[in-house]
């Protein structure tokens, strides 16, 4: 499909995710607990989308090639190596906030 | 937009009904967003029943990669909407998290503010995607926002004014 509303189904289903860098998609496999290779198409790729897919290899949560490489870090890819990723925290901001107003 | 509506509306989830009602407040092109809102409010409702919402729309300030003069241009003529927006409702907080419609919206909030019409804390989240470098908005309320909230080390230490509280989305 090209386009669909919400992809929570086929990301549940699924043992491997190869994805773009894109935030929301990153995220929501890593959210899923889905191992994640993240490839980045120099070429088309907006520099800052690069931050976040080089930041979470770097902490070990995802595998990271580019179009080229992507059949060799399938063959050689050790899943089992990938961290866990621990959820956001909105509840630090909500306590933040709430000092701001002095709601406690 | 897109990211930065599911963000907010994660900063959002944890929220108490102090900070009601809440004014959400869209470019005019996004199409996607309005349906994640009601869905997110409607869930809120079931738990708070009191709560409130509104929504919004004024013209998109930025196109993605518009030119720098354009943009002013283009800021300027969402002004024009967001300033009797902001001057109606007179919110108490501004959130935001970047996208460009954000923009019109502070500054029309700052001015009201310099004109002693209303004081409003405007709170900037910048985006979990900048681990860096700030996106454009981020550079401009860098100075005028009231509390910068940014979600990676990186950044606490290019930028010292800012809050740093982890990842809080």
């Amino acid at each position: 499909f090209r386009f669909k509303d919400s992809l929570a189904e086929e990301l549940q289903s699924a043992d491997l995710v190869i994805s773009h860098a894109g935030a929301g998609s990153c995220l929501e496999t890593l959210e899923k607990g889905k191992p994640l290779i993240v490839v980045i198409n120099d070429k088309l790729m907006d520099n800052h989308q690069l931050e976040l897919a080089k930041q979470l290899h770097r902490d070990g949560y995802v595998l990271y090639c580019n179009c080229s490489t992507l059949v060799e870090t399938l063959q050689s890819m050790n899943l089992s190596a990938l961290k866990p990723f621990p959820p956001g925290q909105p509840e630090k901001f909500a306590s933040f906030l709430d000092e701001v107003f002095g709601l406690q | 937009t897109g990211g930065h509506t599911t963000e907010i509306l994660r900063l959002l989830s944890c929220l108490s009904e102090s900070y009601s009602p809440r004014h959400y407040v869209l470019a005019d092109s996004d199409k996607m967003s309005e349906a994640k809102i009601r869905s997110f409010e409607q869930k809120r409702a079931e738990t708070f029943s009191k709560s409130q919402f509104s929504l919004d729309r004024i013209p998109r300030s930025r196109e993605v990669r518009q030119s720098w003069i354009s943009s002013v241009v283009t800021t300027l003529y969402s002004i024009l909407y967001s300033l009797p927006l902001t001057y109606k409702r007179k919110p108490d907080l501004i959130l935001c998290n970047g996208p460009g419609t954000c923009i019109p919206v502070c500054l029309s909030a700052f001015l009201l503010g310099l004109l002693r019409i209303k004081r409003t804390i405007i709170v900037y989240v910048e985006s979990i995607c900048r681990v860096e470098t700030l996106s454009l908005s981020g550079k401009i309320l860098y100075y005028f926002s009231d509390y910068f909230i940014v979600q990676w080390p990186e950044l606490k230490k290019k930028y010292p004014k800012s809050v740093y509280l982890g990842r809080i989305v």
